[in-house]
């Protein structure tokens, strides 16, 4: 590494936690830590089902040797637990943040990425929540512009009462400059 | 559509009752349907139509009755009404809709003209609002002083002071006439074709299409059988090798010229008569020689500016000027989008003083062009490189295989390669202004876009791993209605302390200017 690196690693995170109803702003914030136990559980399930079929079927086509066995089990152990690895950084580098411009997201080890939206550009939003979302009370926020490429900046993972105030708060937001813009 | 503007749009479209649109009007929606079912009637008509199928010949008539029918019907059943500070239309056949479209709302007006149109002093008139791939209105066709009047009432009132309701309505034309800032004369439009290569497109579609629809693969029988009478003439003739190059080379040149003229034809057809003009805050384009379009967008809905100057360009010392809109793109959703084709580019060819004119008078960009272009990291024509390295060095190695030590003639790429990056490098550049973004890049072929800050939707800062070897960073800015297969709006290979400022300010300066569009 000879150049100078842009580090998404936030400042330490505050002691105390923020009263509720408020978003803390200026703040790079990480996903809750169920999100790290999702991502773990879908990297193993997402990796596990289709290589156990692929090996099986590998397997009974195959002549059934003590090597054969030895590879797909090493198979098993290495890209499951790569994905895995994968998965929990992913989820250690994304970070977002609020504060009086709009909203920011940074993620990526390896390739990094530093998204900001300003509040006025946001055209509306989104809270989902898939099934396996709703078991661990995590959300996908998805912040709409009227932009071409970064059109939909999505960030899942998010606890869900923290993107529903997420939510409200960009809205306000944007509500307040629509007005001022109409004016 | 060298009809004058009307003075008074109010005294042609009054206000207190709907109106229908032209008589004939369910003829060209009987074309435009008959467009689509055209090639099934003819194939009934002929290919299907063996007489001992027993199919009766007039069997295809009856579907053409029909559709006769449903156009009337959509002509009898459309009606618009003009508001005071909306346009109300009503249409459908059995779902009927109502929609109410506010003059500040809409993007652009289009006014496209065919043969037959022109024949009959009539126009179709499209209007068009942000996003979306259809037009929120669609009259299909008005007479041709009614959408003038039209257009006009509609850059009157959708100035977002609504409705400027005037005394005398023989005062309202308060706009001072427009002022043409491009006229492109027929040389010009000559120089375009030449430069542009949409022939080639033609040609190769032209091929394409025969192969398919031509009976029994008739067209590449042709192409075999004659292929092999020239070449055997060529071998007839031309015994020599040096002969037989000859005559290859001209077959080809023939082909180049064969496509050039194409490419000169289409741009007469397409731009014949090309003005460009501003009339207060609205910029008109008119063009065509065949089918005349005009259409017509306020100043304030250009989202972005891309400036392109490729090898032929720079022999003739012009340049293309081509904006983006927010509206929707994708034509009349019926496969004639090339034709009917929003406003794009500004100006197809202009001298680069008038590209920077126009962009001087309709961007109101006072520093444009800028006075400095930031150059990139030192090591960018490096970065720019590494990527043709690899690609020489994994052709290399096949050639290696194939021809031993001959293969490692390939590396001679490397020099010319490392030429080309320096140059690009050393050319490239970008400019953050408070009131613009701009970057430049390329050297055979150049490009320039740049977009208005408060046009900008979003910026975000990228890093490769690659260019933290080289401590390098990019930063992407988003846009309205940009094409996706257009050059980005991005500054690539800056210094990362850079990047990272450049990124930071404008995430505030967006924040603090208001979204207009």
């Amino acid at each position: 590494m000879t150049g100078r690196d842009f580090d998404p690693t936030p400042p330490p995170l505050p002691e105390t936690a923020p009263p509720a109803p408020q978003v803390e702003t200026d703040v790079w914030q990480p996903l809750p830590v169920r999100a790290r136990t999702l991502a773990t559980i879908s990297a193993l399930v997402g990796t596990l089902i289709p290589l156990a079929i692929a090996l099986g079927v590998g397997l009974i086509a195959a002549d059934r040797q003590s090597l054969s066995f030895a590879i797909a089990g090493a198979l098993l152990l290495v890209i499951p637990g790569w994905a895995v690895f994968i998965a929990r950084r992913r989820w250690l580098r994304t970070r977002w943040r609020i504060d009086d411009d709009g909203f920011g997201v940074r993620r990526g080890h390896l390739w990094r990425s530093d998204t900001r939206v300003p509040g006025n550009r946001v055209q509306h939003l989104d809270v989902r929540r898939g099934p396996l979302e709703r078991a661990f009370g995590l959300a996908t926020l998805v912040v709409h512009t009227a932009g071409t490429r970064n059109s939909a900046l999505a960030l899942s993972g998010l606890d869900f009462e923290e993107a529903e105030r997420l939510r409200d708060t960009l809205a306000a937001r944007a509500a307040r400059d629509d007005d001022h813009d109409d004016a | 559509m060298t009809t004058p503007e009307p003075a008074a749009p109010e005294a042609l479209l009054p206000e207190d009752h709907e109106r229908r649109l032209h008589p004939g009007s369910w003829l060209f929606v009987l074309l435009q349907n008959l467009r689509q079912f055209i090639v099934p009637l003819l194939v009934l008509l002929f290919a299907g139509g063996r007489r001992d199928d027993g199919y009766p010949w007039w069997l295809p008539l009856i579907g053409v009755g029909a559709l006769v029918v449903v156009s009337v019907w959509q002509y009898l059943t459309f009606r618009y009404r003009i508001d005071d500070d909306r346009l109300i239309v009503r249409s459908g056949l059995f779902e009927r809709s109502v929609r109410q479209i506010p003059y500040s709302r809409i993007h652009n007006v289009a006014i496209h003209q065919n043969l037959l149109h022109q024949l009959m002093g009539v126009a179709e008139v499209r209007l068009e609002s942000a996003g979306g791939t259809k037009p929120e209105a669609q009259m299909r066709v008005l007479r041709m002083r009614e959408a003038l009047a039209l257009e006009q009432l509609i850059r009157d009132r959708g100035q977002g002071q609504a409705a400027v309701p005037t005394a005398d309505g023989a005062a309202a034309a308060t706009e001072p006439a427009g002022i043409t800032l491009l006229a492109l004369s027929s040389w010009e439009i000559v120089k375009l074709g030449l430069i542009s290569n949409r022939g080639m497109v033609v040609v190769a579609g032209a091929v394409a299409l025969s192969f398919q629809a031509l009976p029994e693969r008739a067209m590449g029988r042709w192409l075999v059988d004659y292929g092999r009478e020239a070449f055997g003439y060529a071998s007839g003739y031309a015994t020599t090798w040096l002969a037989k190059g000859v005559a290859i080379a001209g077959v080809l040149a023939f082909a180049l010229l064969l496509i050039r003229a194409f490419s000169v034809l289409l741009a007469l057809l397409r731009y014949h008569g090309f003005r460009l003009q501003r009339q207060g805050r609205r910029l008109t384009v008119e063009r065509g020689l065949l089918s005349r379009s005009r259409s017509s967008v306020p100043r304030r809905r250009i989202q972005a500016w891309t400036m392109r100057e490729g090898v032929l360009h720079r022999l003739f010392a012009r340049r293309t000027l081509e904006i983006d809109t927010a509206s929707a793109r994708t034509g009349d959703g019926q496969g004639n989008a090339n034709a009917q084709r929003g406003l794009d580019a500004l100006a197809p060819i202009a001298s680069p003083a008038t590209c920077d004119a126009i962009v001087h008078d309709i961007a109101l960009l006072r520093s444009w062009p800028p006075a400095r272009w930031e150059p990139l990291h030192p090591r960018a024509w490096l970065r720019l490189m590494l990527g043709d390295v690899f690609v020489t060095a994994g052709l290399c190695a096949a050639l290696a295989w194939f021809f031993q030590w001959w293969g490692a003639l390939g590396l001679l790429w490397l020099p010319w390669s490392m030429f080309v990056a320096r140059r690009h490098a050393d050319r490239a550049g970008y400019a953050v202004d408070t009131a613009f973004v701009a970057v430049r890049e390329g050297w055979w072929k150049r490009t320039w876009r740049f977009a208005e800050i408060g046009k900008l939707q979003a910026v975000e800062l990228r890093q490769s791993p690659l260019d933290r070897r080289f401590g390098m960073a990019s930063v992407w800015f988003d846009t309205a209605g940009a094409n996706p297969l257009s050059t980005p709006l991005r500054l690539r290979f800056l210094p990362l302390a850079e990047a990272e400022r450049v990124h930071a300010t404008l995430a505030g300066e967006i924040a603090r200017r208001p979204l207009r569009w």
